[in-house]
């Protein structure tokens, strides 16, 4: 065996007994002879460093559910529709249809002929009839979930009922506050609760899952379909 | 129009609906790169704005950075850099991807999320090391 290869062994071997021997040795607790009682302040530190450590835990263990919902949702999403023909053949159509219609506004001008602005109301109109038959595709996947992720909301806020998951670092405005401290004891309202937390997660976590694994809708058939911040554009515009 | 000089580049390659393939990263830094495809460039903004929520969301959680302050500083540094990476570095013409509103909102809501998710995680974290025993 070459001699550097036997130094790494002999180093991970070392690092080995060392930690056996710490985990091990951490069960003992070694006090000098006349050390004081603990204060009941000093109690009071401690216990309260254990309540923060469990409250760090169900930070990461609630970031971890959001991850895991995420892709269950993603998982029964694909195999009641994203694998199915018709949505594969509507998806396309929709996203040739937005590209082509999006491109088409861009060049048209105010003076266009009649023909062509009723030619674009055809296509905006074709479009919204594809468009609404993705969605009716889609609502399969969403009584699906919308099931088991009540089953499993129920499940999880019995758990964390009552828990202090995490701490805000600003006091959230009056109206979420009967989000953020649902269900928690007292009147810190720096308290977060479990929903308030799941929520942020998977408006976060969700969005970006689906756009790595590329499920993601394109942004010309949801500009077409209505954004977030505002409704579907007119149809027919030029006439 | 944009004012800046562009090279003709070969089109890049880009995965479906907002992933980005690794030569896409290497266009990012350089400011006379061509983006041709509109979706490959938003893609990159809404990736950008999702490491300044998780960057920003650790720092406004360890200082810590409390109030509504962080908040709107969050949303300030975030719409800022932004606008200068894409306005002042890129030199782009923002006309041709919907106006400057288009670009600030796009990904906003999710970084903002992500943002709050990362300083309330490290927030508690900077909270459980505080407690640590004397």
């Amino acid at each position: 065996v070459p001699r550097k290869r036997k130094c790494a062994l002999r180093a991970v071997g070392v690092g080995l007994l060392l930690c056996g021997g710490g985990i091990y040795g951490s069960r003992f607790r070694f006090t000098f002879t006349g050390s004081r009682a603990l204060s009941p302040w000093r109690v009071g530190v401690q216990g309260r460093r254990c309540e923060m450590s469990t409250m760090f835990a169900d930070t990461l263990l609630i970031v971890f559910i959001s991850v895991c919902t995420a892709l269950l949702a993603e998982g029964i999403t694909w195999v009641l529709v994203y694998r199915t023909d018709k949505y594969k053949r509507l998806k396309a159509e929709v996203e040739k249809q937005s590209k082509k219609l999006e491109k088409k506004k861009e060049t048209i001008t105010e003076s266009a002929g009649r023909q062509q602005k009723k030619k674009i109301e055809r296509q905006e109109e074709k479009l919204k009839n594809n468009n609404r038959d993705l969605s009716m595709v889609r609502m399969k996947s969403m009584f699906a979930i919308g099931f088991c992720f009540t089953a499993l909301m129920g499940m999880f806020n019995s758990i964390f009922d009552g828990r202090v998951v995490a701490k805000l670092p600003f006091t959230p405005l009056s109206y979420i506050q009967g989000l953020s401290h649902r269900n928690l004891l007292g009147d810190d309202t720096t308290d977060c609760s479990f929903i308030f937390l799941y929520i942020l997660c998977t408006m976060s976590i969700r969005q970006n899952i689906q756009k790595i694994l590329g499920l993601a809708p394109s942004r010309a058939a949801t500009k077409q379909a209505g954004g977030f911040l505002g409704p579907p554009p007119p149809s027919g515009k030029f006439s | 129009m944009s004012g800046g000089r562009r090279k003709e580049e070969p089109p890049q390659p880009q995965l479906a609906n907002g992933a980005l393939k690794v030569s896409v990263w290497s266009k990012v830094l350089r400011s006379d790169a061509a983006w041709e495809d509109k979706d490959e460039f938003l893609d990159v903004i809404y990736w950008f704005r999702q490491i300044i929520a998780v960057v920003l969301g650790v720092i406004w959680g360890v200082l810590p950075l409390r109030g509504f302050l962080g908040i709107a500083g969050f949303c300030l540094i975030n719409a800022g850099v932004l606008y200068l990476y894409f306005s002042n570095y890129l030199q782009i013409d923002e006309e041709e991807y919907g106006g400057t509103w288009e670009l600030t909102k796009e990904g906003f809501m999710t970084s903002f999320a992500l943002f709050m998710v990362c300083v309330a995680d490290s927030f508690t974290t900077g909270t459980v090391h505080f407690m640590s025993p004397l």
